[in-house]
């Protein structure tokens, strides 16, 4: 009873209480925006938006909303903090990253405001470990202004066919370009690479397509470099919306299925290549 | 040029396109009247390989001769090469080939010059790849089944089995025909410390082959990474493997022809024999102990323990490759050794050109010399046995171990020591000796590619490495 009010008065002091079961959910939704060393992470009522960000271009989210904790107690309107992502996914794995069925790391995440470190208790089979990671200054994030009442096209699909497309991915091409159509080829993935052109074609019939929303013939080039960290996302995920502005701008949102049978999301914008080439050979 | 593979074949095609990719960094690609034929050859011309995919083998098979007379009869028909690594981007997985694609289809889009592998897949999806290509001459070699003296034919399952158990450095495998046995041996370069060199030596007996013709007791040495291509190849196609050849320094022929609808050859340089006077001394060891291995069994009548038995033949060999390599010394001083072995060498390069070399098509004929890779064999002696196991060994002297198909003995530094070493206090003075040339190019460079004639005399000068030991050794 004395510890049980002793760490009611602990959490007293932290601004942000989140307790989950399984941290493998949380490493698991992390590691598919890790392709940078650091993560700008928001906290709100809603639960956590984690943010990466690479060359000003391309922009990844990571949201955990609350029903994902177990327990989630924000007594601010919103904390903001930038961590080290790296050290965050190991803390998270401490109790290492294979799969043990049945055996689960429970999580339990405090911090306490401007300034102090973001405080991770873990426990597995009666073996605790406190971690305490240093917390840096918060960047102000990219706003891509992407609204979806911009967008001009939209396709829902099953991750499956797309895996392989992205996993497939010429990497000698410098940009990977996206034709998104009403007509054919309706939606074709193109890379240019040294050894010749490589077209994948999506029909708009295939059982792979949730949904087709294509009013016009959109060709945007995106660089190979910045599109080939979604493959992370698009590995884990059940489905992607893929979508594009007015101005090129990519939208993509993949849908993970947890092992609970939540939902999570994580989306990707990213920037259109200017020097969109006039001769895109076909 | 337009052929069309169905799904069931796509897989067969990828996987032909692995193996070449193994050997070779560009693919040679002819639509032939009788198929289409895919063929490389590695950078050291050591080693070649052809794949010819009959009309069968496709859903649809056009090879663009009709085509192309009617619009331009000066246009030749189609033979081009293609970046190896480009193509294998078409058939990167191969799981995922046999999974997705409902079929293949590669035709020639000749206003663009690209060559257009398409793959449809299930679910409506349509993988293009346009591939630059360069044009270029008929890649053939030259070389004939039909005159080896040896032959045999084996499951892909055994054979691989077999290459197994050598080391994945292992460059170079030796291969021993006599009448009653194939022995597997690795290819030991002239290493100056025996400490750490591991012996591995397989013993086959012909009853293991599906067809066993022994015409010359011979020894051949090829690499191994070409025969692990190939066989990667017939594993998962699970046909059997031939190989034809005839004597160390003439080339050995690995074959898969038994499905109608396409056939794989590989041609592999062998190493010839009088390249150094190690070989010298190996292959006299080797002449030397055969009759004490065929005795053997006479004499020890019903050894059951067959590796014990081999341990003594190594041994054997090693303690006559020694007295082998004193002989030579006598013989020859170091200088007097280079002279002559550059002399051989230089009659060998003659002798070596009959390995590959691209053959200029002439007039359209570019097919000329296909014919002789698509020849009959000859009638093998065909020593086929339902059930190898069931059946025992009665004139092979080698007594097999019942359910152990290949047999594995490696003579460790420990165990063969006494014998390998005898002036021990030498030691030193070896390791003192100048690195040789690295085993691989030495052995390549022998045998093929007129090109290459100026970088082998080079290399030749090199190799008698050997000569210098040995004066150290007399010292």
């Amino acid at each position: 009873m004395a510890l049980l009010t002793q760490q009611a008065e602990e959490d007293e002091h932290y601004i942000l209480v989140a307790k989950m079961d399984n941290a493998r959910t949380m490493s698991n939704i992390l590691k598919a925006i890790h392709f940078k060393e650091t993560a700008t992470v928001f906290a709100s009522e809603r639960g956590l938006k984690v943010t990466v960000e690479d060359a000003k271009c391309v922009q990844a989210n990571a949201f955990l909303q609350a029903e994902v904790f177990q327990e989630f107690i924000i007594k601010e309107e919103q904390a903001t903090f930038k961590i080290n992502l790296t050290v965050l996914l190991d803390c998270l794995n401490i109790f290492g990253s294979s799969s043990n069925p049945g055996v689960t790391a429970a999580l339990k995440m405090c911090y306490g405001g401007y300034g102090s470190p973001l405080k991770l208790m873990l426990e597995e089979e009666g073996v605790l470990t406190d971690c305490s990671i240093k917390t840096l200054e918060p960047d102000d994030t990219l706003d891509f202004n992407f609204s979806s009442a911009n967008v001009i096209n939209k396709i829902i699909m099953k991750s499956e066919c797309l895996k392989e497309a992205f996993n497939e991915l010429d990497m000698t091409s410098e940009v990977l370009q996206i034709v998104m159509s009403p007509d054919r080829p309706y939606f074709r993935l193109s890379t240019f690479g040294n050894a010749g052109s490589t077209h994948s074609d999506f029909s708009k019939d295939s059982d792979m397509m949730e949904a087709f929303n294509c009013a016009q013939t959109q060709t945007n080039r995106y660089k190979v470099s910045l599109i080939k960290p979604s493959v992370k996302a698009l590995a884990s995920s059940v489905r992607v919306s893929i979508r594009t502005d007015n101005r090129g701008f990519l939208s993509l949102q993949f849908m993970i299925k947890l092992d609970d049978g939540q939902v999570c999301f994580v989306e990707y914008y990213c920037v259109p290549d200017e020097d969109l080439a006039e001769e895109y050979d076909d | 040029m337009k052929c069309i593979i169905p799904g069931i074949n796509v897989k067969v095609f990828g996987r032909a396109i692995h193996s070449l990719a193994k050997i070779g960094e560009e693919l040679y690609l002819e639509p032939l009247e009788h198929g289409l034929a895919l063929r490389t050859v590695n950078s050291s011309r050591s080693a070649y390989a052809c794949f010819v995919f009959a009309p069968s083998f496709f859903q649809h098979y056009d090879d663009g001769s009709g085509q192309l007379n009617s619009q331009d009869s000066e246009e030749d028909v189609l033979r081009c090469k293609i970046n190896m690594k480009s193509c294998l981007t078409v058939f990167k997985s191969l799981s995922t080939i046999e999974r997705t694609v409902d079929r293949c289809k590669i035709s020639l889009n000749l206003q663009e010059s690209r060559l257009v592998f398409q793959l449809y897949c299930r679910h409506g999806i349509v993988k293009t790849h346009n591939l630059s290509f360069i044009e270029c001459e008929t890649l053939q070699a030259v070389f004939s089944k039909d005159l080896c003296p040896n032959a045999f034919t084996a499951q892909a399952k055994l054979l691989s089995d077999i290459v197994l158990n050598f080391q994945n450095n292992q460059e170079e495998v030796t291969l021993i025909m006599k009448p009653d046995k194939v022995l597997l041996k690795n290819y030991v370069e002239d290493e100056p410390d025996p400490k750490k060199v591991v012996h591995t030596e397989l013993g086959l007996d012909p009853i293991e082959f599906d067809h066993f013709q022994s015409g010359v007791d011979t020894e051949v040495t090829f690499c191994l990474k070409e025969l692990r291509a190939i066989l990667a190849f017939a594993e998962v196609t699970a046909l059997p493997v031939s190989a034809h050849f005839e004597s160390a320094g003439k080339p050995i022929v690995f074959s898969i022809d038994s499905d109608p609808n396409f056939e794989g050859n590989i041609v592999l340089a062998t190493l010839a024999e009088d390249l150094s006077t190690q070989d010298n001394a190996t292959q006299q060891s080797t002449q030397n102990s055969q009759p004490i291995n065929r005795s053997m069994p006479s004499t020890a009548a019903k050894r059951t323990s067959y590796s014990s038995k081999k341990s003594s033949v190594s041994s054997t060999s090693f303690g006559r490759r020694v007295s082998g390599e004193n002989l030579e010394r006598k013989m020859a001083s170091g200088d007097a050794v280079k002279e002559r072995q550059e002399k051989s060498s230089a009659s060998k390069l003659d002798e070596s050109t009959e390995g590959f070399r691209v053959i200029k098509p002439m007039m359209g004929v570019n097919n000329g010399g296909e014919g002789s890779t698509r020849n009959g064999r000859v009638n093998l002696l065909t020593r086929t046995e339902e059930d190898p196991w069931a059946q025992p060994s009665t004139s092979s002297p080698v007594i097999p171990l019942q359910n152990n198909k290949h047999l594995l003995h490696s003579v460790g530094a420990d165990t063969s020591m006494p014998e390998v070493t005898p002036p021990g206090s030498d030691e030193d003075d070896e390791e003192d000796m100048v690195p040789g040339t690295p085993p691989s190019k030495k052995f390549k460079s022998l045998f093929f590619g007129l090109s290459q004639a100026s970088s082998q005399a080079s290399q030749q000068k090199e190799a008698p490495v050997l000569a210098e030991e040995t004066d150290d050794e007399d010292s």
